[in-house]
């Protein structure tokens, strides 16, 4: 059996995800477009509707704070393109960190060479932003903050609420985006409680289906659309709904909160294993302390990020590396150099990203076929 | 009246044509080759005449060339085949002196719709020696038409933008462009070799030159998963697919080198692992090759790129082929030479993708550049080479890599 340690990268859908699917998708009335004015259209838009609320029950907001996309990148693209595009009084200044994903820098370099002012706060070793330098940045023209709730690459968890307490401090117009792709299902979200203003997340990384994004907007927000068309989703977000995708999210949103606390328990506990039966590989643990447990970023002594990933792949067990290696350049994870993590540690680096449906037996495992590989293949 | 004209392709030989009296094997060779190339457009029939060859679509695909797009990639194709200087797409169609100026005007049309042009000239070739105009005449006829239809285009004889031929024969033809082919001699009439094919940039470009000379290949791979990558594999695949739309179909031998380089690495001195573990690679390449019927090695060495392509360096590493050629195509070109030969034949792209290897675990941070005799006699003391040679040959899965298939 294969061993998949790779969730931050995509997971599994779970089983009932796939049932549902299948039976929205063979069913004889269930394939309709919900702006259809006949009936087929009314039972997809019930769906669609009944899947919102769901969403937005579990979520803690309103239905209609909700915007279905294409992916996470789409609503993080929407969130900082779209507020900026349509709010050019609020300021010209965004405040971020390097460590974001793509999505949000690829977002904040267009708005950089659009002219906007884009101010990156540095991040300590344990991958979170530097408090008071953000304190310092955040002025009168500030406009938006995006920050990532927890690191794909490190687990590393923001302090969101102090991060909130400092903007209500210093500018109460400042709004916030919180990349949620990496922590929705494994930290309790209550959107309307947390304060922030937009947040983005993706349905393929809690165990849904690729090509569905959800995008919040807290009411009042105003944000420019990416997409335009037909005018669906109040025409925030064109292009006709899906509501199978849309209901296997709520679903999977339903069965990751079922108990997201003891799973928050159990991922400690199956982390905390891992990492003391590493030791003897003398590994760094790249992963701040208080990281979230699902994401473990270790270096191993001797290998090379992609040589180990095959090392592992080889026996069936799937990991994750940023950093690949080429006979001429070794490229390593921004993320990692920017926590300050050496060059030659961090090109060694393999993410080991779990799920609640991980064992300890399966750590166990890794274990061994770590064992073995350092035996057949440490040079 | 306008479109009575029907697309061929004629294409022109190159060195054949100076060959003497095993001219016709050559020849022979050139055609099987087009139609093995062109097989997957249809039916098509290839005649040769003189240095010329006609290619024109069967009944059985009537259609295949008039469609622009599809015209210009079974042209493409045929300038792919060694042998050929350059290939024209040519409009045939039979009548008189008006019928020619017709079709000039036409194709004069369809040229300028495409560029911006300011000149032209004609040159014509009369065959048919019954046509009542000499090629002079036909020349100023056809010019005279083209100038009335596009006042705005003038003469030049000399350096003219474009040009329209027109020859004369039983039929009547006119065409403008010509395309350069990749000239060499025809695959399958050089024997055979084997080369040894990387990840690189170099190694396709020494496996397309050697085909150009008329050689048909097949290649090895030395393959160090888990130090190397699946993706790597695939793009070795990639690159001998690209290589094989000129050379024909290529037999690749993937060769699982992960045990041996490790053996190498705990077994001989660091400075020297790049050299031993290329003399084992040569040897079993050389195995292999007697074993295929091949009678050379083919390598993308270039002297002087790298700590092992010194020329001590390749002196000890040839040393231990006895039985056949190491031919080194690339072995005086620089290497921006051998960039634009990979650009021009399409492997650049797929040459640069990064996962090329991941095994730098294994090279040595200051190799020995000048390797002397002694120093490999002591490096290979503790190895038993005829061992790694027959595990290397005994542990290899061959692939048959087709232009067309996606193995």
């Amino acid at each position: 059996m294969s061993i998949y340690f790779d969730n931050s990268a995509t997971t599994k859908p779970l089983p009932e995800v796939a049932r549902l699917v299948y039976e929205t998708l063979s069913g004889e009335e269930s394939f309709g477009n919900p702006g259809s004015l006949h009936r087929l259209g009314v039972l997809a838009e019930k769906d669609l509707n009944e899947s919102t609320s769901k969403i937005a029950r579990l979520l803690s907001c309103k239905p209609e704070e909700l915007f279905f996309t294409s992916c996470g990148s789409e609503s993080v693209n929407t969130s900082i393109l779209g507020y900026m595009h349509q709010n050019p009084r609020a300021g010209k200044k965004i405040i971020s960190t390097k460590t974001e994903h793509k999505a949000s820098l690829e977002s904040l370099e267009r708005l950089a060479s659009e002219g906007y002012e884009v101010c990156y706060i540095p991040v300590g070793s344990d991958g979170k932003p530097d408090l008071p330098a953000l304190e310092e940045a955040i002025d009168a023209n500030t406009a938006l903050l995006t920050f990532t709730h927890v690191n794909n690459e490190s687990g590393s968890i923001l302090p969101l609420d102090k991060i909130v307490e400092i903007r209500n401090k210093k500018n109460r117009n400042a709004k916030i985006h919180l990349d949620c792709v990496q922590s929705l299902g494994k930290l309790p979200i209550a959107l309307s409680r947390m304060g922030v203003d937009m947040a983005s997340f993706s349905g393929h990384k809690i165990h849904a289906l690729k090509g569905f994004g959800l995008l919040y907007i807290r009411s009042g927000v105003r944000v420019q659309p990416l997409i335009l068309g037909g005018g669906q989703q109040k025409g925030m977000r064109s292009g006709t709904q899906s509501p199978y995708l849309a209901s296997a999210f709520a679903l999977a949103l339903e069965k990751a909160y079922e108990n997201i606390d003891e799973n928050l328990e159990k991922m400690t506990a199956l982390r905390d294993g891992f990492v003391e039966k590493l030791q003897k590989f003398r590994v760094h643990v790249l992963s701040p302390e208080d990281a979230l447990p699902y994401v473990l970023n270790v270096s191993f002594p001797s290998f090379q990020s992609e040589t180990m990933l095959h090392c592992l792949e080889e026996k069936e067990i799937y990991v994750s590396t940023v950093s690949a290696c080429s006979s001429k350049s070794k490229k390593v994870s921004y993320v990692l150099s920017e926590m300050g993590i050496r060059r030659e540690i961090a090109a060694n680096a393999v993410r080991f990203s779990f799920c609640r449906f991980n064992t300890l037996e399966e750590v166990d495992q890794v274990i061994d076929a770590i064992a073995l590989i350092y035996e057949k293949y440490e040079v | 009246m306008s479109n009575a004209y029907r697309t061929i392709i004629l294409a022109r030989m190159g060195e054949i044509a100076l060959k003497g009296l095993n001219r016709g094997k050559f020849e022979r060779q050139l055609m099987d080759n087009m139609r093995w190339r062109l097989k997957e457009y249809g039916a098509f029939s290839i005649v040769q005449s003189q240095s010329r060859i006609w290619i024109e679509p069967k009944d059985s695909n009537p259609d295949v060339l008039e469609d622009k797009e599809n015209a210009e990639q079974v042209l493409r194709a045929v300038t792919q085949v060694f042998g050929l200087v350059s290939a024209s797409l040519v409009r045939r169609f039979s009548g008189d002196m008006e019928d020619i100026k017709e079709q000039a005007k036409c194709l004069t049309d369809d040229i300028l719709a495409e560029h911006d042009y300011k000149t032209f000239k004609v040159e014509s070739k009369r065959g048919n020696k019954r046509f009542p105009l000499a090629s002079p005449e036909i020349c100023v006829d056809v010019g005279e038409a083209i100038l009335i239809a596009h006042p705005e285009l003038t003469v030049d004889v000399h350096e003219p933008d474009f040009t329209i031929y027109v020859e004369v024969r039983e039929d009547l033809y006119v065409y403008s462009e010509k395309v350069e082919g990749h000239r060499g001699l025809p695959v399958g009439t050089a024997g055979k070799g084997m080369l040894l094919l990387s990840g690189g940039i170099d190694s396709p470009v020494a496996g397309y030159m050697m085909a150009s000379r008329g050689m048909q290949l097949e290649a090895i791979y030395f393959h160090s998963y888990p130090y190397t990558s699946e993706r790597a594999l695939e793009k070795v695949k990639d690159l001998a697919r690209i290589v094989s739309q000129y050379s024909g179909t290529i037999l690749l031998h993937v060769c699982n080198f992960t045990d041996i380089q490790l053996n190498l690495y705990k077994n001989s001195p660091q400075d020297m692992l790049t050299i031993t573990m290329r003399r084992v690679m040569f040897e079993i390449a050389e195995e292999l090759a007697n074993k295929q019927g091949c009678k050379c090695l083919i390598t993308g060495e270039s002297l002087g790129q790298v700590a092992s392509q010194t020329i001590e360096a390749i002196q000890i590493t040839n040393e231990v082929v006895k039985t056949m050629p190491v031919f080194r195509p690339l072995i005086g070109l620089d290497k921006e030479e051998t960039c634009n030969i990979s650009r021009r034949i399409g492997a650049f792209e797929t040459s640069i993708l990064p996962y090329e290897d991941c095994c730098t675990v294994f090279v040595a941070k200051h190799p020995k550049t000048h390797p002397q005799k002694k120093h490999i006699m002591e490096a290979e003391a503790n190895l038993d080479i005829p061992a790694l040679v027959k595990q290397g040959v005994e542990g290899i899965e061959t692939y048959k890599i087709e232009r067309t298939s996606k193995a």
